[in-house]
């Protein structure tokens, strides 16, 4: 109904504009006309200033003379004018009233959007993000459960985060309190680590923040589903505290992620192994660097390329001994290479050791050690380290059984 | 030839107030920044009603101890006040600042829960309640922000929410040079 007006109101618009150019073709006769008539005034005005003796006769002969001589060449003037110019101006006027609007129509027509919501009005329909929450509900829930169950570094954690989003997002130092519990009980919880450092962004400490959401990118799995939050908000406080988001991994610029995206999964493994292939050369130029190395075994286990990062991790441990956590990735590359029912290698096995060593309820330590105990003929100590590991085992382990058949084996 | 050279006066003020559209947009400035008359001068009066039951009103001898001040108006339904909160509760508990908060147009009940909820990092805490000394002090809205030198005089004025760079850039430094 708009659309009809407005194009209504167009058409009338150069309706107007295009009547009185029809109608009237405006010539130059017109102005010759106008000069004509004042030279016949003049014209009058000597012969009245002669009749009353203002003016000589021969002065009255030699003005009207040269009034005549300007009226020829008034016309002479008005001639050429009258045919050069008048198709140009007949024609551009009316051409240039009918041009605009149809050109607009046929723009809108190709790129407009007809029933197109205004934008304010667009953004106050769509539903505010975090009202679909009733978030009194959840921090009642929240804190109950945390209440409950004062162990468990989770419940303390989603109160954190409930409290925060009670807060609009400001991290609350009761929020922060019940983070920090979750940190004690749990040293590696995800959600606290993020929270505590979005408020040190929050409390004027950028920096702080980066270096904790560096570290934490760092150490969380591949495929961690709050990565993406994560890596967004490492570039975002990086950007308002001016600090360069070189990241330890340097990270694919937007373009070669639009271009990853297009790929299909088969071209998209080969790119990536590609890059990897790519920082491993680099390394044989300069293999001291250690953090290069940790970057390609953790690059090759990703692809499931176990050998690649075993050799990767020894590479960095010989650099500088490996902490414990690192150890126990490098002892899980070791042992995923294994096939079914066969002992560790010996470099696997010192591996597992030390790992066992740091960590000395260590379930894979306790497992593979077992097996390579049981293969070297040790069958007690094989048995005690598996006899270990079951008591730890929740009693609805699937490998209980396995674990079971093989301690009877060993005894 | 007077009235052609008449005709191009619509045309010409037409460039003219492009030109000057074109410049405000392009000369970078912010067209949202007001300036204050008060840095340089005096702090005004304050004389206000304390917000938290118990305390003693606020009264001038606070801006004139011979410590540096800092005095911010807040509400707690402004949402810029929540994002810069954060920032007063580390300057009052790392850098000791003394923080005089005002509640400006915020029922008291309200902004003691809103403190009781994000933390309370005023030393001392008042109430503005019709918004007269926000008058006085030249408030544009929350939150504002004013650093006080020891003798009284206005140092700085931020209008809208303090960020980590006006901390670390200004804040900071004024509290150490002035103590």
């Amino acid at each position: 109904m708009l659309e009809f007006l407005l194009a209504l109101l167009t058409t009338a618009t150069v309706g107007a504009l295009l009547v009185p150019f029809l109608r009237a073709s405006v010539t130059s006769t017109d102005r010759l006309e106008g000069e004509l008539a004042i030279y016949r005034d003049q014209l009058d005005e000597i012969e009245r200033e002669r009749a009353a003796g203002s003016l000589g006769d021969a002065d009255a002969a030699a003005a009207r003379l040269e009034i005549e001589r300007r009226v020829l060449a008034a016309a002479d003037a008005a001639q050429p004018i009258a045919s050069a110019a008048s198709s140009l101006h007949r024609l551009l006027p009316p051409a240039l009233a009918l041009a605009i609007p149809l050109l607009a129509l046929g723009v809108y027509l190709k790129i407009g959007h007809p029933g197109l919501p205004a934008a304010p009005f667009a953004e106050a329909t769509r539903p505010p993000a975090d009202r679909s929450i009733d978030v009194p509900r959840l921090v009642a829930e929240a804190r109950a459960k945390a209440a409950a169950q004062p162990d468990d570094h989770d419940a303390q954690s989603a109160l954190g985060e409930a409290l925060t989003l009670e807060a609009d997002g400001t991290v609350t130092p009761a929020a922060i309190a019940a983070f920090n519990k979750a940190l004690a009980l749990q040293p590696g919880d995800a959600r606290a680590l993020y929270y505590l450092g979005l408020h040190e962004a929050q409390a004027g400490d950028s920096a702080a923040a980066l270096r904790r959401w560096r570290d934490l990118e760092a150490k969380s799995p591949a495929g961690a589903p709050y990565l993406p939050v994560l890596r967004a908000e490492i570039a975002r406080v990086a950007r308002a505290a001016g600090i360069p988001a070189d990241s330890a991994m340097p990270q694919p610029t937007r373009e070669q992620q639009e271009a990853m995206a297009t790929l299909t999964p088969e071209q998209r493994q080969q790119a990536i192994r590609g890059m990897v292939d790519g920082l491993a050369a680099r390394l044989k130029d300069n293999p001291q660097d250690r953090g290069g190395w940790l970057r390609l075994a953790n690059a090759w286990k990703v692809l499931g390329e176990h050998a690649g990062a075993v050799d990767a991790y020894s590479q960095a441990d010989a650099l500088a001994p490996v902490d414990d956590r690192l150890l126990a990735d490098w002892a899980e590359a070791h042992v995923r290479g294994l096939k079914p029912g066969e002992a560790p290698s010996p470099p696997a096995v010192a591996v597992l050791e030390r790992l066992e060593k740091a960590d000395p309820r260590n379930g894979l330590a306790l497992f593979y050690l077992g097996a390579a105990s049981f293969a070297a003929g040790d069958k007690k100590a094989a048995a005690a380290r598996w006899k270990t590991l079951l008591a730890m085992l929740p009693p609805d382990a699937p490998i209980r059984g396995l674990l079971e058949q093989r301690i009877k084996e060993a005894e | 030839m007077t009235r052609r050279l008449l005709f191009l006066l619509p045309l010409a003020s037409l460039a003219l107030m492009a030109g000057f559209l074109a410049w405000s947009l392009m000369a970078g400035r912010d067209p949202a920044a007001i300036g204050s008359v008060m840095v340089g001068r005096p702090a005004p009066r304050l004389d206000l009603r304390a917000l938290r039951d118990g305390d003693k009103p606020l009264t001038d001898a606070l801006l004139r101890s011979g410590k540096p001040v800092i005095v911010n108006f807040f509400a707690s339904w402004c949402t810029p006040c929540l994002a810069e909160h954060p920032l007063f509760t580390r300057l009052a508990q790392r850098d000791g600042a003394v923080i005089v908060g005002i509640a400006w147009k915020n029922k008291p009940e309200e902004a003691r829960a809103w403190l009781a909820k994000l933390g309370d990092p005023y030393l001392y805490a008042g109430l503005d309640f019709d918004g007269k000394t926000g008058l006085d002090w030249g408030l544009s809205g929350v939150p504002e922000t004013y650093l006080i030198d020891g003798t009284g005089i206005v140092r700085y004025h931020f209008r809208g929410p303090v960020t980590e760079k006006d901390v670390t850039d200004v804040i900071i430094p004024f509290l150490k040079a002035k103590q």
